[in-house]
C-alpha cells in the first residue's frame, strides 16, 4: 500500500460522507411530504456504512500488500420503519376516513446532528488527503 | 539493489515504507470513524522498525496491523478515537518529512564524495 492508497481510502470516505449529507438534505426537504411515488408519506432514509478492503494499487513492497487498511462504502440505503405521525386535518386532501393525515416521522434535530457529524468527518478526511498530498510532494522533491 | 547504496539509505527506505504503511492505517481508521463495529488498527512502530532493520528479506516482511487495546468503545461497537488518530496523523507526517530530509542529506553526502575527487 503506497501513499496513493491513502488517497483512495480517504477518497472513499469523502464520497460516503457526502452521500450521508445528501440523505440528510433529502430527509429535511421532505419533512412534510405526504405524497410519494410509492404511495403514502415520505419515509426517512438512512445509510448503512461498511468497511471495505481497498482495490489494490501497485505495491511498493509485496509484504505490505494487505495490512488491514480499510476504505468505506455505503452498503445500502434503508428506509426508517417508524410509523408515520398522524395529525388531525380533516380538510387536507390526503386525510383518511377519520380526518387524520400521515406525515413523515422525521426529527429535524436528529437530522441536523447527523449533518454535523457528516461535515466533521468530511473535513477530517479532507485533511488526511492534504497530509498524503504533502508527503507525496516531499518524496517528489527528492528528485530535484 | 544495483547502483549506489548505503546502509543509511536502506534503513531510511524501510523507515519511510513503515511510515507510509502507518499513515494508510490512520487513513483507514479515520475513514471508518462512523462505521459500526469497526476496530482501530495500528502497528507497533518501534518493534516493526527494529524487525525491518534486522530482517534481511524485507520484501517478505509483514508488519502486521493489530487491533489497538484500551480505547473507549461506543455503543455501536466502534472504538476510533478522533484525538488519537489526529495526533498520529500529524506525527507520522512529520516523521516522514524527517526521513525524507535525512535521505536528501545522505544523497548530498554521496554527491559530495563523488564530486570532491575531481
Amino acid at each position: 500500500m503506497n501513499l496513493f492508497g491513502v488517497l483512495e481510502i480517504s477518497g472513499s470516505a469523502l464520497a460516503a460522507e457526502r452521500q450521508r449529507a445528501e440523505v440528510v438534505a433529502s430527509n429535511m426537504a421532505n419533512l412534510e411530504t405526504t405524497r410519494t411515488p410509492e404511495g403514502g408519506p415520505y419515509r426517512r432514509r438512512l445509510l448503512v456504512f461498511r468497511a471495505q478492503r481497498p482495490a489494490q494499487p501497485p505495491m511498493l513492497l509485496a509484504g505490505l500488500a494487505d495490512g488491514g487498511a480499510r476504505g468505506i462504502r455505503v452498503e445500502r440505503v434503508v428506509t426508517d420503519a417508524t410509523a408515520p405521525l398522524r395529525r388531525y386535518q380533516p380538510g387536507h386532501p390526503d386525510a383518511d376516513g377519520q380526518g387524520y393525515v400521515s406525515y413523515p416521522a422525521i426529527n429535524p434535530v436528529e437530522e441536523m446532528t447527523d449533518l454535523l457529524g457528516a461535515v466533521r468527518a468530511y473535513e477530517l478526511n479532507a485533511s488526511v488527503v492534504q497530509a498524503a498530498k504533502m508527503m507525496i510532494q516531499q518524496s517528489l522533491d527528492l528528485l530535484r | 539493489m544495483p547502483g549506489v547504496d548505503t546502509p543509511m539509505i536502506q534503513n531510511l527506505a524501510r523507515f519511510l515504507d513503515l511510515s507510509v504503511y502507518r499513515q494508510t492505517l490512520i487513513a483507514s481508521n479515520l475513514a471508518n470513524l462512523d462505521t459500526p463495529g469497526y476496530r482501530t488498527r495500528d502497528i507497533d512502530f518501534r518493534r516493526a522498525l527494529q524487525r525491518a532493520q534486522t530482517d534481511l528479506q524485507f520484501a517478505a516482511f509483514h508488519p502486521g496491523a493489530q487491533p489497538v487495546a484500551g480505547l473507549l468503545e461506543r455503543p455501536d461497537g466502534n472504538n476510533v478515537s478522533l484525538e488519537r488518530e489526529s495526533l498520529l496523523l500529524a506525527g507520522t507526517q512529520l516523521r516522514f518529512r524527517a526521513g525524507v530530509e535525512l535521505l536528501r542529506a545522505e544523497f548530498r553526502r554521496l554527491s559530495a564524495a563523488i564530486n570532491e575527487g575531481r
